[in-house]
C-alpha cells in the first residue's frame, strides 16, 4: 500500500485511491465540484489543486485526478494551491449569480461553502453574466441553469449512472447546457438524485422549494418504507410536515443513491386525510379512554364467543418492535390467532422465499453492484424494487452479463433474453446472482442453490418489513388471517397497521385498529388509536437479505401547520401535545394495553434472541439477522 | 420527412459504420444538406436513423459549429477567429465583410444569401487570415480580396 505526507500526516492507503481520497481518509477536506464517489473523476472543475511538494509528480496537481504513489508528499495549505483554488473559484463565481438568499440551495451548497472556504468574499468581476433559458423538467424537479458552474455531475450521473437518455450536456465552451431536447418531465425513474448530486442550485425538489431553510431542517438517519430494498434516506421536515427525503449513503444497500417512487413519497404522511384521534365507537376520546374501552372488548368478545375468537393482526408494513410484542399479546389475550399476513398466499410465498435465504445466501445491493453475472427471473425490479434495477445496470457496466427470464421487462442496461435459468451459464460465472419476486412463486431457486454453491439470491418482497414478519410468523407459528378467519372462531380482529380486505372483515362483531392510515379496516374499526408514521418514530425493520436497519425520528406527530385553518390559530384550547400529536409508535400503543390487560409493564420489546438490536446505530450498514 | 431514397442511403452509411455514433455527423450533415439547416424534425428523424434520443443527438448537434440548428442563408461565412488568423488581421477582417454584408455576426443578409459567422481553427493557420465558405476555404484573405469573393458568390 503506498504511503504519502499529506499536510505533514502520514497516510497509508489503497493502491488506486486518488490523493483527494488520502485527505479525506485523515480528515483533509479539499474543495471538488466534479469529482464524486459514485462517478469517480472528472477533472472537469480544478477545485481541488494541491501543490506537490516531493516525490514521482511535482507542482500543482488536480488531487482528484492523481493516483496515490509511494513517496509523495502533499501540501493542500501551500500559497500556491491556495491561490490556486481561490482563482478557480473566482472564476466559476463569474457567471454564477449573487443571489444566494433567494436561492432554495442557499444554506446547503456546496458551490457556496467552497467559495466561502476558499476566501473569495469580494467580487471584482463587475461584466455582465452569461444567462439560460430554464426548462420546465416536470412535477419534481426545478431547472436553474444560470446557477450552472460545469461540473458534469449531473449528466454523468444520469446518463452513465442511471442509463437515462433524455437528459445530457448540449453546447461547447461557454455555452454549454444541461437540460433536455424540448421540455418536459424527465424520464428517468432515479432523476430525483440531480438534487442531491448538484452542488449547487441547478437542480432542487421543487415539492419542497423554499419551504425552509437548512438550518430549519428537522432531520434523521431513516429508512425508505417505499419497497423491501430498505434504501436509507435522510427526510427532512419542519412545522409538523414531512417535505422532502434525500438519499443518505449505505455502501452496502443503496450506495448514495435512491429512486424516484422513494424521494417522492412523501403525501401518505403529511395527508390531511390521515386518521390522528383516538375514537371509540366513532366519539372521540383520549388514548386512555380508548384502551380501556379495546381492554374490555376483548375480554367481552372472550366472553361472548369463547376463548381464541380473537385474532391478532400484524403487517409486512409493521416496524419490527411493534411486531415482536404481538406474540405476548395474543398470549394475554388467548388468541385463536396470531396473524403477520393477511393472505393466505402473500405468508405461504414470502416464508417459503425466506426459507431460501436462511445461510448467508442473499445478496445485497452492493453484491449485486459487484456481480459479473445476474439473472432477472420472472420479476421487474424497476416496478418492484427499482434499485435493484440500478444495481443491475452498475455490475452490467463494470463487464457482468446481465439475462433475463420473462416478457416485458425493461431494465437500464443491456441484456440477453433467455427461456429458463437453465440457460444461463451459472457455473461459469464467479459471483453470479439471481433476482426473483416472492410474489411469484416457484420452487426453481432452492434447486439452484444447491447446484451452484456460489449463487446468491436478492428475493424482492411485497412490503418494507416482510422479512421480519415472515420470521416472526415462522417463529411463532403464525397463520394467515384469511385461514383464521375461514376456520369461522374468529370473532374480533385487532389489526395493527394491517390492510385487512373488507371481504374478511365483514362477518367480524368486534373490529380494533392501530395505524397511521386511513384504511378500509381503521373506517370499518369499532375501536380506533393513531400510531405514528415511520419519520415520526425510532423503529427497526429488516430488509429484503435480512438486513436489520434502525430509522430514526425526525418529526414530532400533528397536524401540519401548511394546511391548518387561520381561522383557528391561536388554538384556544390549553394542550400540551400539538392538534393531532397523540399518535404514538404502535409499540409502545401495544406495551400500554399490554400492561393494562397482565399488571406488567413492557419497556424494551428487544428481548431474546433481539436484544442484539437494541443498541442498533441508524448510521451503520445494519445488522444481518441470521448472524444474531 | 426526408426521402425514401436518402433515409436509404443513409441506413446504408450507418450499417457500415463500426458503432451508429460514429455515423452522426454524417447523418446529421446529410440531412442539414436536406433541409438547409438542422430543424427539430431533422434531429428527430436522425435520432430514428441512429438508434439515439434526441436528445443525445442534440448534444453532438450543438457541439459542432457547422451543424446548423437555426436557420441559415444559402451561403455560410465561416471567418476563422483563432489565434493566428487573429494575429493577422482576423478580427478586421470579420468586421469587414460584416459591413460589406451590411449584417451583425450571426446574421443572415435580407436576401437570404449568406449567413456570417466566426469559427475556430480551420486548420490553415499558414495561410491566415482564413475563411470558409460553404465547403471551399480560401486562406490570406486581404480586405479587398473578401468584398471580390462576395461579388463572385453572389454572381454564381
Amino acid at each position: 500500500m503506498p504511503k504519502l505526507i499529506i499536510d505533514d500526516i502520514t497516510v497509508e492507503v489503497a493502491e488506486g485511491t486518488t490523493v483527494l481520497e488520502a485527505a479525506q481518509a485523515v480528515d483533509i477536506p479539499i474543495p471538488h465540484f466534479c469529482w464524486h464517489p459514485a462517478l469517480g473523476k472528472a477533472g472537469a472543475c480544478r477545485a481541488c489543486a494541491v501543490k506537490m511538494l516531493e516525490g514521482p509528480v511535482k507542482g500543482i496537481q488536480m488531487s482528484c485526478m492523481l493516483p496515490v504513489q509511494d513517496g509523495m508528499v502533499v501540501s493542500t495549505t501551500d500559497p500556491e494551491a491556495v491561490a490556486m483554488r481561490r482563482h478557480i473559484i473566482e472564476w466559476l463565481m463569474i457567471n454564477h449569480p449573487h443571489d444566494c438568499p433567494v436561492c432554495d440551495e442557499g444554506g446547503e451548497c456546496q458551490l457556496q461553502d467552497f467559495t466561502i472556504a476558499a476566501g473569495h468574499g469580494i467580487r471584482r468581476y463587475s461584466g455582465k453574466k452569461r444567462t439560460h433559458v430554464n426548462q420546465d423538467l416536470g412535477p419534481f424537479i426545478q431547472h436553474e441553469m444560470n446557477r450552472c458552474i460545469q461540473c458534469y455531475r449531473c449528466v454523468r450521473y444520469y446518463q452513465e449512472y442511471a442509463g437515462g437518455t433524455d437528459f445530457g450536456v448540449m453546447g461547447s465552451a461557454g455555452r454549454v447546457y444541461f437540460g433536455r431536447f424540448q421540455d418536459g418531465e424527465l424520464e428517468s425513474p432515479f432523476s430525483g438524485n440531480l438534487v442531491d448530486i448538484c452542488p449547487t442550485g441547478v437542480f432542487t425538489d421543487k415539492t419542497a422549494r423554499f419551504r425552509a431553510r437548512y438550518w430549519d431542517y428537522e432531520m434523521a438517519p431513516s429508512v425508505c418504507s417505499g419497497c423491501s430494498l430498505g434504501c436509507n434516506t435522510t427526510p427532512v421536515a419542519r412545522y409538523r410536515e414531512l417535505l422532502k427525503i434525500t438519499a443518505r449513503k449505505n455502501e452496502a444497500v443503496n450506495g448514495w443513491f435512491i429512486c424516484d417512487r422513494g424521494r417522492f413519497s412523501n403525501s401518505a404522511v403529511n395527508d390531511p386525510q390521515r386518521p390522528r384521534t383516538p375514537l371509540v365507537d366513532g366519539r372521540e376520546s383520549t388514548r386512555d379512554e380508548a384502551l380501556e374501552a379495546l381492554a374490555l372488548r376483548i375480554a367481552e368478545t372472550e366472553q361472548l364467543y369463547g376463548t381464541g375468537s380473537i385474532a391478532i393482526v400484524g403487517s409486512s408494513r409493521l416496524a419490527l418492535e411493534a411486531a415482536l410484542l404481538l406474540p405476548q399479546l395474543a398470549q394475554l389475550t388467548s388468541a385463536g390467532a396470531l396473524c403477520y399476513f393477511t393472505s393466505e398466499e402473500e405468508r405461504a410465498t414470502t416464508t417459503s422465499h425466506l426459507g431460501l435465504l436462511s445461510g448467508g445466501t442473499s445478496a445485497s445491493q452492493q453484491e449485486i453492484r459487484e456481480s459479473d453475472c445476474i439473472v432477472v427471473s420472472g420479476c421487474d425490479p424497476l416496478q418492484d424494487a427499482p434499485m435493484l434495477a440500478l444495481a443491475v445496470r452498475q455490475a452490467w457496466r463494470d463487464g457482468a452479463t446481465v439475462y433475463v427470464v420473462g416478457d416485458g421487462i425493461v431494465l437500464p442496461c443491456e441484456f440477453t433474453a433467455v427461456a429458463a435459468v437453465d440457460a444461463v451459464p451459472l457455473a461459469a460465472a464467479k459471483k453470479p446472482v439471481l433476482i426473483c419476486s416472492a410474489s411469484c412463486n416457484s420452487d426453481h431457486p432452492a434447486g439452484l442453490l444447491v447446484q451452484h454453491s456460489q449463487l446468491k439470491l436478492a428475493v424482492i418482497f411485497p412490503a418494507a418489513n416482510s422479512y421480519g414478519a415472515a420470521q416472526l410468523a415462522g417463529e411463532q407459528g403464525g397463520v394467515s388471517l384469511e385461514r383464521a378467519v375461514a376456520s369461522g372462531k374468529i370473532k374480533g380482529i385487532i389489526s395493527v397497521e394491517a390492510d385487512i380486505p373488507a371481504h374478511l372483515l365483514a362477518g367480524i362483531p368486534f373490529v380494533a385498529a392501530l395505524d397511521w392510515r386511513m384504511t378500509e379496516t381503521v373506517r370499518a374499526a369499532q375501536i380506533f388509536l393513531p400510531t405514528t408514521a415511520w419519520v415520526e418514530m425510532d423503529g427497526t425493520s429488516i430488509n429484503n437479505e435480512g438486513r436489520a436497519q434502525r430509522f430514526k425520528k425526525v418529526m414530532n406527530p400533528g397536524l401540519p401547520i401548511r394546511g391548518l385553518d387561520p381561522a383557528g390559530h391561536p388554538p384556544h384550547l390549553h394542550r400540551t401535545v400539538p392538534p393531532g400529536g397523540e399518535a404514538q409508535p404502535a409499540w409502545q400503543t401495544l406495551a400500554l394495553l399490554i400492561e393494562r390487560v397482565s399488571g406488567e409493564p413492557v419497556t424494551e420489546p428487544f428481548s431474546g434472541r433481539w436484544e442484539r438490536l437494541r443498541g442498533l446505530d441508524a448510521g451503520s450498514e445494519g445488522v444481518m439477522i441470521h448472524d444474531l | 420527412m426526408i426521402p425514401i431514397e436518402l433515409k436509404a442511403e443513409l441506413q446504408g452509411r450507418i450499417a457500415a459504420a463500426v458503432t451508429n455514433r460514429e455515423a452522426a455527423v454524417d447523418v446529421m450533415k446529410a440531412l442539414q444538406a436536406h433541409y438547409g439547416w438542422l430543424t427539430d424534425e431533422a434531429v428527430v428523424e436522425a435520432a430514428g436513423l441512429l438508434g439515439l434520443s434526441p436528445l443525445q443527438v442534440e448534444e453532438l448537434a450543438t457541439f459542432y459549429e457547422m451543424i446548423y440548428r437555426r436557420p441559415v442563408g444559402r451561403q455560410v461565412i465561416h471567418v476563422c477567429d483563432s489565434i493566428s488568423c487573429w494575429a493577422m488581421g482576423g478580427e478586421t477582417l470579420l468586421s469587414h465583410i460584416a459591413a460589406l454584408l451590411g449584417v451583425g455576426v450571426g446574421e443572415t443578409t435580407a436576401d437570404g444569401l449568406f449567413t456570417l459567422l466566426p469559427c475556430c481553427c480551420l486548420g490553415n493557420c499558414g495561410e491566415a487570415p482564413t475563411l470558409m465558405i460553404g465547403d471551399t476555404i480560401f486562406g490570406g484573405v486581404s480586405l479587398e480580396g473578401a468584398a471580390e469573393l462576395l461579388d463572385q458568390q453572389r454572381n454564381r
